[in-house]
């Protein structure tokens, strides 16, 4: 075991919460979280109306304290987007049959203690930002690792 | 360019143009625009009066602070203004907005806001809080 992964392990301790801008969802995620990813597809710039932004892990470790004010969008035939409908925060996807969720790294609680590690969907990116020079790897549609990791 | 900039939600409940061209996208690292927008807000900034909507049947406001409110799509969750009391000026998330926009960044406001899990390494200009008014 690397001295990462030995870090990675430690971290399974803590249990990392988040919710929605009013407090209508609120959640707790009771494993290590994986490394944030930059999605820039054309479904994250419209729902997210910029950069998305996520963490990946398994769904089972995800509980939702709260969720009074949580709806979803099938933003595809095979996906879902859970929003808070009262103040419009943007929360999770969901891929069907997938055994991973994501969730946005802009609703976790600070600090988070998380490190973001690629771009994805590069090849759709908007034409009003340029990729930063931040040493992350980029990944395009054509890449088979254009997805977020998750912790093994 | 003077081309107007049409835009929208994800589910298209919420179609709009703008009329006048912003001079570029502000990136917002503040706590509020992070927990709507999931991430960064990146907005350009326009005259009420320039934005007409073709489709605003799901656009839900939502009163974010004493004095300002965030408009988003109630069907989709696409989160798309900032609207001030009494400003006569309106913030139109840049990602809402149709391809290819003509824009460019211009600068990172709020960043004493940011999150911890990720960096701003693209060299514009950066602001503590608000950006000075342009001259
Ligand atoms: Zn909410
Ligand atoms: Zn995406
Ligand atoms: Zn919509």
């Amino acid at each position: 075991m690397s001295e990462m992964t030995a870090g990675a392990k430690a971290g399974v301790e803590r249990v990392w919460t988040g919710g929605c801008a009013c407090g209508g969802v609120r959640y707790e995620i009771t494993a290590q979280p994986g490394p944030i990813s930059f999605c820039h597809c054309g479904q994250c710039r419209r729902q997210h109306s910029h950069v998305g932004a996520y963490t990946t892990f398994p769904r089972d470790a995800l509980r939702r304290v709260k969720e009074d004010t949580l709806a979803w969008y099938a933003s595809s035939d095979r996906a879902r987007r859970g929003f808070c409908s009262r103040c419009g925060s943007g929360l999770f996807w969901e891929g069907e049959g997938n055994p991973n969720v994501d969730v946005t790294a802009g609703s976790l609680d600070e600090p988070t203690g998380l490190c973001a590690d690629r771009h994805i969907w590069i090849d759709f990116k908007e034409d009003y930002y340029d990729l930063p020079d931040d040493g992350l790897l980029r990944r395009a549609s054509t890449d088979p690792d254009n997805h977020s990791k998750v912790e093994s | 360019m003077t081309a107007p900039l049409p835009g929208g939600c994800l589910c298209g409940g919420v179609r709009f143009l703008v009329t006048e061209r912003p001079m570029g996208v502000v990136n917002c690292h503040c706590g509020q625009c992070r927990r709507f927008h999931g991430h960064v807000g990146a907005y350009i900034t326009v005259p009420r009066e320039t934005v007409f909507f073709d489709a605003d049947a799901t656009l839900a406001w939502y009163r974010s602070s004493a004095k300002a409110e965030r408009g988003f799509c109630a069907r989709c969750g696409s989160s798309l203004f900032w609207k001030g009391d009494g400003n006569p000026l309106v913030d139109v998330a840049a990602g809402s907005l149709d391809q290819p926009t003509g824009l460019a960044t211009l600068r990172h406001i709020h960043v004493a806001g940011k999150a911890d899990y990720y960096a701003i390494e693209d060299g514009l200009e950066r602001f503590p809080a608000d950006a000075p008014e342009p001259p």
